[in-house]
């Protein structure tokens, strides 16, 4: 694909190889975004933009948490493609840009310098005008007797990944989200049996999903009821419910897929001053993704905006690009 | 040196895996274990593990994703 170049445009930030006027934290759908739209204001004015994001851990490939989802519907431009087709469409679009970087680096440090923030990698030190944390989240874990013991040994946080290891086996699906709908769905086209236990009084999937739970005869939801613990031997081989299904609190199962939410992965914003609410989500300005920091903005699923969608996120991520670029302006 | 990864096609760190011994150059054998079942099965009771991806080097297993334990094992810098 030809790069997007127009040359001989200054730059506006500091000079030097590893100097960018915008860093962005995180290489997910959102991060990637927010290059994308930087780097439309970089081909007009210069901004040099870094998109920085690392697949370790727990974290995920470039492209984030969206990869891990097997089907999208709700992504305009696009009636049905997989979540790794998304990702890899708006990975493609923000590196047709020239000023655009993107970089497989772990962030392990930032500070703030008199002329902006100073950023430390595991393989490199960075300067920047400003910040845009796109950090997302991680999986919530399970916290129950045996949730670590049997982790990776039948307890499974990624039904796209995983559930075709357990073919024609009895699987139970944790949460009531959309999320945990859908990794339900995912997990019948393996399984022969999906139990959704979900803790409170009825699952909450949006409505074309709870349709689709409500017709597939694989799946049998319990609501009302919470896992108290995981018994095995090598592998997960039953569950125990809080309330008797079908007259016995013991549930026979081969794994325990876990869609109980996720957790803002905020440790670095915090260290350098930016507010987080209760739920350790980075607080913005909703009108232009603003911290309490100068400079420093945020977007996607490490906000605490409420509804937590690439959609949502990805449009937070070109207002925080484009408030990077008017703060640049400013300043 | 022998390289076998057992992965998923949906799986995104399985795709990582392949990337990164693609870009270093090195030849595997891919095994899709949503296909194949008997090698599922094999994979799961020899790792003791009901997650993909798994790497076979040369008998040595590395599960998971892992730069640096892959590069280690692979002899690269």
């Amino acid at each position: 694909m030809t790069k997007n170049t127009l040359r001989n445009t200054p730059r506006r930030g500091i000079k030097g190889m590893n100097n960018f006027d915008v860093i962005i934290i995180g290489a997910g759908g959102v991060g990637l975004a927010a290059a994308m739209y930087s780097a439309l204001y970089s081909a007009r004015l210069g901004l040099k933009t870094l998109v920085l994001g690392a697949s370790h851990g727990s974290e995920l490939p470039i492209g984030g948490v969206i990869t891990t989802t097997n089907i999208v519907e709700n992504y305009p431009g696009f009636i049905r493609l997989t979540g790794q087709e998304l990702a890899k469409k708006i990975e493609e679009h923000a590196k047709i840009y020239e000023l655009v970087t993107i970089r497989e680096e772990k962030v392990s440090d930032v500070k703030k310098e008199k002329d902006g923030f100073a950023i430390k990698t595991n393989k490199s030190e960075y300067k920047t005008l400003t910040i845009i944390f796109a950090t997302g989240t991680k999986w919530r874990k399970l916290d129950v007797p045996g949730s670590k013991e049997f982790e990776n040994k039948g307890v499974n946080y990624c039904a796209l990944c995983d559930g075709p290891l357990f073919k024609n086996k009895i699987v139970s699906l944790i949460g009531g989200s959309d999320s945990a709908a859908k990794d339900a769905l995912v997990l019948t086209e393996s399984a022969k049996k999906v139990f959704i236990i979900y803790r409170g009084e009825q699952i909450h999937p949006e409505p074309i999903n709870m349709e689709r739970i409500k017709k597939n005869k694989k799946i049998e939801v319990i609501n009302n009821t919470n896992i108290l613990k995981i018994n095995g031997d090598k592998f997960v081989q039953e569950i125990i419910l809080d309330k008797p299904y079908k007259g016995n609190k013991k549930l026979k199962v081969d794994a325990v897929f876990v869609a109980i939410g996720h957790i803002a992965l905020s440790d670095l914003s915090k260290k350098i001053g930016v507010k987080l609410n209760e739920k350790a989500e980075i607080i913005i300005n909703h009108k232009n993704s603003s911290t309490n920091v100068k400079g420093i903005f945020a977007a996607g699923d490490v906000t605490d905006k409420p509804f937590k969608q690439l959609i949502t996120g990805v449009a937070d991520g070109c207002t925080a690009a484009y408030s990077a670029y008017e703060y640049i302006n400013k300043n | 040196m022998e390289v076998k990864i057992y992965t998923i096609p949906t799986c995104p760190w399985c795709m990582k895996t392949k990337e990164f011994l693609k870009e270093n150059k090195i030849k595997f054998k891919d095994i899709d274990v949503a296909l194949d079942k008997k090698a599922a099965k094999e994979i799961i009771n020899k790792s003791g593990q009901t997650s993909v991806p798994v790497i076979d080097i040369d008998g040595k297993l590395i599960l998971g994703f892992d730069e640096s334990k892959l590069k280690k094992a692979l002899k690269l810098k």
